[in-house]
């Protein structure tokens, strides 16, 4: 029964989340990964507006997602924006199969046992996270629709319009 | 009866729990066509069934599955007598010719060729972030036979989706349309010339309801349990099924009650089904990931208010080749035989001197009988590339039913068929 | 035999709110086609349409889809 009421909460608290994409900011897990060319430690992004996207080779979605995060990444760079792909596949070699036919111009990194998944108490598939320059998630977001790809645009625009600060 | 099934039902753009990965994005089509042969023994039912289905997801989390099917039937059907020590003549149903069924030769009517086409749509279309609902429409068409139906299904997930409730509703409204007309319960078959007919059509309506939940166990294994109610009201005899009057001495086909109704009255009078029917079932079914292979088992329990149950168990297994796989299968059903399901009608006792049937509801279908089906079937399958499978399976169905004490050379033969269906499917 | 199956689904509701969730990157099996509860669409009704034709007992799987006249 606590079980259920907690993991009720925690679904309920994603959903705050995603639908309102509230003020009601908290700091973003740190995390340091292996990824494509080496590795990724979230804190070297400091200052940064980071989109940290949760995906798997099995996921249909994710697919529809990429083409989107790479024209993001390409229109933003320059302000500041670092796109994070992590995939949570159980053997590479299904990543690497799905990235072959993906043009990829962001860091994608390898999270196998869902670690950091968890730790960021992912909802569902994919998942994305918008974290500020100073460090704190500002929004997260379920699935990828057509329809979701001028909202989170805006929602990034918003961000990188926000000076860099420091919060500690 | 029910053609779809549960697969295919989801489409929303987060990874859910039950999604087949192989889902249609945004602008293309998921395609299956698929071809079924299914062939009887002893000159029996054979059926030609070629079939497509498409399903595209048409945004905003809403996607839209149609399918078409035709279905050409050729061959003979039981008739409902039993075979006999002697030679047995019948009226066909248009009332017009005559066939013979030889002594120890199971009656069979031959008569009937049919080709079906049925058709039908569903649009399934979110109702909030974690429910969606999926509305049907679907209707047949042969030469005797019309359905036209609907059908609503509401699916919510809960439990991070680990868990599915689903509630579903449907209504179908068929005409039956015999060939010579409809056949008057009861009444006698008559030599060709004449009928005893009570109209050229009656309907019937079906109402079936089904509630169930499917629960991820954990990562590699998943299960369901369905409870379904259906309710038949209307016309569900069958209007070509005749029932067996013999006398209670020698036990042979004897018309002289039957005479008392028509003067040409042959020794088998239109058997008779009461007209409604209350069917429940309990349906449970899992799947589970072995380190390679996956095995899915099902099992389904029947009860209804004609008497009937049954108990069927499904059990199939994949073994995983990579780009390949065989999955040998094996389905085993029991059923108890209705409460009005008879071998024969016997003079002086079920029928009096007058030719009047002395019981409210009576069947020698033997589909109504206790009997056994036995399947053994073995599937191959292979991908033909990232977008493509072609898959073809064979079986043997054997069933055997069980009449109890009857007199030899009477027995009720034993089925067997065979059934090939061999399927493309592709995303384009 | 009746009470002992509506006493199973019972219990069998009740457990399913209390297991461990699955989470979300967990579920790459069960994302798979062999591992949906009907893989193979035609398999599934070409099996339903025969057996509704040949027995007494039909469905249980899902609702909708129609009648026939199967003789």
């Amino acid at each position: 029964m606590m079980k259920q009421i907690r993991s009720l909460a925690g679904l309920l608290c994603i959903c705050l989340f995603a639908v309102s994409g509230l003020a009601a900011v908290s700091e973003a897990p740190s995390f340091r990964l292996p990824a494509i060319g080496g590795e990724i430690d979230l804190a070297q992004l400091e200052g940064k507006v980071v989109y940290l996207d949760f995906w798997a080779s099995w996921c249909e979605p994710c697919r529809d997602s990429f083409p989107w995060m790479t024209e993001i990444q390409q229109k933003y760079r320059d302000q500041g924006l670092e796109i994070i792909a992590v995939n949570l596949d159980k053997e590479r070699r299904l990543a690497d199969g799905f990235l072959q036919q993906m043009d990829i111009n962001f860091i994608v990194a390898f999270d196998p046992s869902g670690e950091t998944a968890s730790r960021y108490d992912l909802g569902g598939m994919p998942g994305s996270y918008l974290i500020g320059r100073d460090g704190n998630i500002h929004a997260s977001h379920l699935g990828f629709r057509d329809k979701d790809k001028a909202k989170l645009e805006k929602a990034i625009q918003q961000l990188l319009q926000q000076p860099q600060e420091k919060v500690k | 009866m029910q053609l779809s099934s549960i697969k295919k039902e989801l489409g929303v753009a987060t990874c859910a729990l039950l999604q087949a990965p192989a889902y249609a994005t945004d602008s293309s089509w998921d395609i299956d066509t698929a071809v079924l042969y299914y062939s009887e023994s002893d000159g029996r039912v054979q059926a030609f069934e070629p079939a497509v289905y498409a399903s595209k997801e048409l945004g905003d989390d809403q996607r839209i599955d149609l399918r078409l099917v035709v279905d050409v039937l050729t061959g003979a059907t039981p008739n409902g007598a039993h075979a006999s020590t002697v030679t047995q003549t019948f009226t066909t149903p248009s009332g017009n010719g005559s066939y013979t069924a030889q002594p120890g030769e199971t009656p069979l009517d031959d008569s009937f060729k049919d080709t079906r086409v049925a058709a039908g749509v569903d649009w399934t279309l979110p109702f909030s972030r974690l429910s969606r609902v999926r509305l049907g429409l679907n209707g047949s068409t042969e030469y005797d036979y019309t359905s036209l139906g609907v059908s609503a299904t509401y699916l919510h997930d809960f439990n991070s989706r680990n868990t599915t409730v689903s509630a579903g509703l449907a209504f179908n409204n068929d005409t039956i349309t015999p060939v010579g007309g409809v056949p008057t319960a009861f009444s006698p078959m008559r030599e060709p010339g004449a009928t005893n007919r009570d109209g050229a059509e009656d309907t019937k309506t079906v109402t079936d309801m089904i509630v169930g939940i499917t629960q991820v166990i954990n990562r590699k294994t998943l299960i369901q349990l369905n409870y379904s109610l259906g309710l038949s009201d209307g016309y569900l005899t069958d209007p070509y099924k005749i029932v067996t009057v013999v006398n209670s001495e020698t036990g042979l086909p004897d018309n002289s009650a039957l005479l008392n109704v028509n003067a040409d009255a042959l020794p088998y009078v239109y058997e008779k089904r009461p007209d409604s029917r209350q069917r429940n079932s309990v349906f449970f079914r899992t799947v589970h990931h072995f380190r390679r292979d996956v095995v899915n088992f099902s099992y389904r329990y029947f009860w209804d208010d004609w008497g009937i149950t049954s108990n069927t168990f499904d059990l199939k297994y994949r073994y995983e080749f990579g780009r390949s796989y065989l999955q040998p299968g094996i389905r085993y059903y029991l059923q108890d035989a209705a409460d009005f399901y008879r071998h024969n009608l016997v003079q002086g006792v079920d029928v009096d001197v007058n030719g009047r049937v002395l019981l409210d509801t009576v069947s020698s279908d033997y589909r109504l009988a206790k009997l056994t089906t036995t399947t053994l079937s073995l599937k191959y399958g292979y991908a033909l590339g990232d977008n493509s499978e072609l898959s073809m399976r064979g079986g043997l169905m054997n069933q055997s039913i069980d009449d109890g004490d009857v007199p030899a050379g009477e027995e009720t033969p034993d089925l067997d068929a065979l059934i090939i269906n061999a399927g493309y499917s592709l995303r384009w | 035999m009746r009470v002992l199956v509506c006493l199973s689904v019972l219990s069998f509701v009740a457990g399913c709110g209390s297991m461990d969730s699955v989470k979300p990157w967990d579920k790459d099996l069960l994302a798979k086609e062999s591992m949906q509860p009907v893989p193979d669409y035609f398999e599934n009704f070409y099996d339903e349409h025969i057996y509704f034709s040949k027995e007494a007992s039909s469905g249980g799987q899902s609702v909708g889809g129609g009648g026939c006249g199967c003789n």
